[in-house]
């Protein structure tokens, strides 16, 4: 909404510390998603002990607690790492496209969109499984970014002033559309409830298999125009100057951020926050630069979400708190703080 | 909005014109508005005429005609009426005051703090005509969050909008997370307060609602001299002998309360207080203390419009009028600034 240029990449004081610091803030990084990845298999409403979890990853063990852990630990975590690395690389995307700090796929009117088409699907044809969910949502997403994009087209290029607006605009069209559907029919809302508020609790590794194609075809789309994105940074004319081909890189960007947020919204429903907080905590620690910034929020992602899955599991024992609650609760301050810093 | 409002040292001529303009529009949304009201009243199950339904809301008339009008569908039709002035006069203000032509309660998570009152009553199984005074306690937590986070010695426009996003998004997760506990029935009950409807309001709440919405409104119109010197900008009205500072924050203090209660009526109605004061400022120009009462005109007989679409023209039943003022009013928006290129500026 509000615009604020983010500063453009500058050069590292010593280009030789940064290079050797780089790899090692991203090695630590990972290490912390291991462990992260390990908490998520161990805790929940049955706590059970590393040791076991290992034994029955490898085959080792069997019975109750083995159960749990291959059965539905495992297909969660792999669930919530896959989605928050595809909405911590969209984040990215999305900032760097925008040249607005505060963009991420909410913006582009996507989990409005998804929102809307699987609570109609709900209304209208009955659905009840969030495996049946995926390609309403997916589709869901993919018209609203389709519709968020056209209205910001100017010329052939996009304006991303108006995307942003136009998004805010769109989400609260559609937002206002799903409520009305809820109320029409009892039904739908107990549905529907529970998806819309973003959980990865309870889906089989069916219902990410069908989106990890485009998961994938984003992820590449994203890393082939990081390197321009930086150039993007320096304004639109500085990044014509500098050979740049300014609206293929928005359009194919835009593309990335839609096929990786949509498959993320279809697996997990509307989780907020992770792509903008994601870019946020990593550039103090990798810089401005989409080289660095991009592989770092795919490690920054999978760690937020699960981390905030793990805590959702914790606060309420034996009951559990859905990832996209937590995350909008958590998301809330960070958004707070960092509007005080892009607005000193 | 600019951020300088030149209104006070343009020719006299100009500004007489300006003033004759917004009396006549101000004429037209009067006219409209006892218009729709009757129609509002007439329509239904019960056909009566415009006449005879105005009268029969002062209790003229027949017996059968005044007891459909003053007890199923006056209640309704005053809730929008006074909803949609109070909201289109917090957004007016909202926007003057912040200098910036996206704040609105919606977006500063006024209206957001009044769901979640609502919600949180309807979580601790309260009666219902508390619902009201928590939506209005709701709204003021949020103008307090909002203060807490964004105070300092100075205001700076981008960060308190900013951080009435993140208000607002905090509370909206607070709301999803009853409206997933909660059981089926009162999820729905929930869900409805967090978009804006008009349906089942009695004369209690319109009463008491009303009053409250009346006299903040009144307040408001007493302190415009003071906001009009404020639109000349913090130093210069320094300069004339006010605090900036202290003033702003009591005008918002009074804005937030007027737009807290409006949504204690209706709920968070959508796009009201933000498309209005735009749509005044296109008929009649930079807001004055005349453009205020058109204001409120004309947010009230949009409401009423809106509602009257969502009763007798659109064949959903139960659809809440928050979804067809966010259709309507968000094209148009969008529309309205881009063509203007008035869009948010990098300010403070």
């Amino acid at each position: 909404m509000l615009r604020t240029d983010p500063p453009a990449p500058t050069a590292p004081a010593t280009p030789r510390a940064s290079a050797v610091r780089r790899p090692l803030l991203l090695a630590a990084g990972l290490c912390a998603l291991v462990l992260c990845a390990a908490l998520s298999l161990a805790l929940g409403s049955r706590s059970i002990p590393l040791a076991t979890v290992v034994d029955a990853l490898t085959g080792a063990a069997h019975g109750g607690d083995a159960d749990v852990v291959t059965g539905l630990r495992v297909p969660r975590t792999l669930i919530g790492l896959t989605v928050g690395a595809a909405l911590g690389v969209a984040g990215a995307v999305a900032q760097g496209v925008t040249r607005n700090p505060l963009a991420s796929p909410i913006t582009l009117g996507i989990n409005a969109g998804a929102s809307l088409a699987v609570v109609a699907a709900i209304y209208t044809l009955g659905l009840s499984q969030p495996v049946e969910y995926v390609w309403f949502a997916f589709a869901g997403a993919a018209v609203a970014a389709v519709a968020a994009y056209a209205m910001s087209r100017r010329g052939g290029d996009l304006d991303p002033v108006r995307l942003a607006l136009g998004g805010t605009v769109l989400t609260v069209v559609l937002t206002s559309w799903t409520s009305a559907l809820m109320l029409a029919s009892h039904r739908t809302l107990d549905e529907a409830r529970f998806w819309l508020a973003g959980s990865i609790a309870g889906r089989h590794l069916d219902t990410l298999t069908p989106v990890l194609p485009f998961l994938a075809l984003g992820l590449i789309g994203a890393l082939a125009v990081s390197p321009a994105l930086n150039a993007l940074a320096l304004g639109d004319e500085t990044a014509q100057a500098l050979g740049v081909p300014v609206a293929r890189i928005r359009v194919v960007g835009g593309l990335a951020v839609v096929l990786l947020a949509g498959g993320a919204v279809a697996v997990a429903g509307p989780v907020a926050f992770i792509g903008l907080a994601a870019p946020h905590l990593v550039r103090p620690l990798l810089g401005n630069d989409h080289r660095w910034l991009l592989p770092g929020c795919l490690i920054t992602g999978p760690l937020l979400l699960l981390a905030a899955d793990v805590l959702g599991r914790l606060v309420v024992r034996p009951s559990e708190i859905e990832v996209g609650i937590v995350t909008a609760f958590l998301g809330a301050p960070l958004l707070a703080v960092l509007a005080r810093k892009v607005a000193r | 909005m600019t951020a300088l409002d030149l209104s006070a040292v343009r020719p006299a001529r100009t500004l007489a014109r300006r003033r004759t303009r917004t009396a006549l529009w101000s004429l037209v949304a009067a006219a409209l508005l006892v218009l729709l009201t009757g129609i509002a009243l007439g329509t239904g199950q019960v056909s009566i005429s415009v006449w005879d339904a105005l009268r029969a809301l002062f209790g003229q008339g027949e017996p059968g005609d005044v007891l459909v009008v003053q007890q199923f569908r006056a209640p309704r039709v005053v809730s929008a009426l006074i909803a949609g002035a109070g909201l289109a006069m917090a957004g007016s203000m909202l926007q003057r005051l912040f200098r910036n032509p996206l704040a609105a309660p919606d977006t500063i998570g006024i209206t957001g703090g009044a769901s979640f009152g609502a919600v949180l009553m309807l979580a601790t199984g309260a009666s219902q005509q508390l619902i009201p005074l928590a939506a209005v306690g709701g709204g003021l937590l949020a103008a307090l969050l909002l203060g807490g986070f964004a105070w300092r010695s100075k205001m700076a426009v981008t960060r308190l909008v900013l951080v009435g996003l993140a208000v607002q998004q905090g509370l909206a997760a607070a709301v999803n997370l009853m409206i997933v506990r909660f059981p089926a029935e009162l999820a729905s009950s929930a869900l409805q307060w967090t978009t804006g409807s008009l349906y089942g309001r009695n004369w209690t709440e319109v009463w008491i609602g009303g009053t409250a919405i009346a006299l903040t409104a009144a307040a408001t119109l007493l302190c415009q001299r003071r906001v009009s010197v404020l639109d000349l900008g913090d130093d210069s009205a320094g300069g004339l002998g006010l605090n900036p500072a202290r003033d702003r924050l009591w005008l918002l203090l009074l804005t937030i309360t007027l737009a807290s209660l409006a949504a204690a009526l209706t709920g968070p109605v959508a796009f009201v207080a933000l498309a209005v004061p735009h749509l005044v400022r296109l008929l009649a120009g930079p807001p004055t203390l005349g453009t205020l009462g058109l204001t409120a005109l004309t947010g009230a007989v949009l409401l009423l419009s809106a509602d009257l679409l969502v009763l007798h023209v659109i064949p959903v039943h139960g659809l809440p009028v928050g979804a067809v003022t966010a259709t309507l009013g968000a094209p148009w928006l969008l529309v309205l600034m881009i063509r203007q290129g008035r869009l948010p500026q990098r300010s403070s």
